[in-house]
């Protein structure tokens, strides 16, 4: 074969990888799935990479009423008509960090999905 | 004459193992892993078009463990070598179709091969599928690296051509 002939083939992968690699890292894989719970009952899971816009869930218990407001890869708790606002002050919710808990009403807010390949990423560095 | 070749073999491992330690003291300049120009792959070609199969194996395989306890031993000596491997195969299967000229297109395919068997190799060890996404753009970095190190072999082999029956009776 002709050296133009390897050249246009390379040329061929070279390109079509590069699209490839430009497609993997626009589209996300990853997903983030919030579970929220209410006297130990999953009631509602969000994945938060999918949430597009800013919405607001209400809980309306016996215990009482609680605002939780999601956004694009954030959630945390808007208000609550608790006395202490301990979740409220919580702020957002982080993967390293705890859930969100509102002890009064039985809310807990948390990651559903513990990612296993954190030490596998961090044994490879 | 066998002793030439054994020393022009030996020089041409010094060089090799120099390059290797000399590039693995330079930063990276991607955050991802395995992207690197492997220079001393250049003294493996030009070996292997040079003086003959076995002597391309010597120059690739000290440089790899001489390298390795150079620049510390670890998880890259094992993907430095399965890539060796691999790749050598390739190298010495696929000579006879690469004539002088192609040299470069020869590196190129190495390269490529070097790099998706480094990949599987790290999805074995991290049993982690999702790596397989760091395939494109290690084919990529491979066709780069590959072309660079082949031209590199063609244009010195071609340039020493008839010095070389010195050394390789």
């Amino acid at each position: 074969m002709k050296n133009r002939v390897w050249i246009i083939i390379f040329s061929a992968v070279l390109l079509v990888c590069l699209g490839a690699w430009i497609f993997i890292t626009n589209f996300n894989f990853s997903t983030n799935i919030v579970g929220i719970y209410q006297d130990n009952k999953l009631i509602k899971t969000i994945d938060l990479n999918s949430v597009t816009e800013e919405t607001e869930i209400h809980l309306n218990s016996e215990k009482g009423e609680n605002t939780i407001l999601v956004s694009n890869g954030h959630i945390r708790m808007k208000s609550a008509d608790c006395p202490d606002k301990v979740c409220v002050k919580h702020g957002d919710l982080v993967e390293s960090g705890t859930p969100i808990i509102c002890l009064p009403h039985k809310v807990i807010i948390q990651f559903e999905n513990p990612q296993s390949d954190v030490d596998a990423v961090a044994g490879a560095k | 004459m066998k002793t030439k070749r054994l020393v022009f073999t030996a020089i041409l491992t010094a060089f090799a193992l120099i390059t290797f330690y000399i590039e693995s003291a330079i930063p990276p300049v991607t955050p991802i892993y395995g992207i690197k120009l492997g220079i001393a792959n250049v003294f493996t070609l030009f070996a292997l078009y040079a003086l003959n199969p076995y002597c391309a194996a010597a120059v690739l395989f000290i440089r790899i463990v001489l390298g390795s306890i150079f620049a510390g031993l670890g998880v890259s000596f094992i993907y430095s070598l399965v890539g060796g491997i691999v790749s050598f195969l390739l190298m010495i299967l696929l000579k006879r179709f690469f004539k002088k000229d192609k040299i470069w297109a020869l590196s190129v395919l190495c390269a490529i091969v070097h790099n998706v068997a480094q990949i599987f190799t790290a999805i074995l060890i991290m049993e982690s599928w999702q790596i397989i996404f760091y395939l494109p753009v290690l084919i990529v970095s491979g066709i780069i690296a590959g072309a660079f190190t082949g031209v590199c072999a063609q244009i010195t082999f071609v340039r020493l051509e008839k010095h070389i029956g010195n050394f390789n009776p």
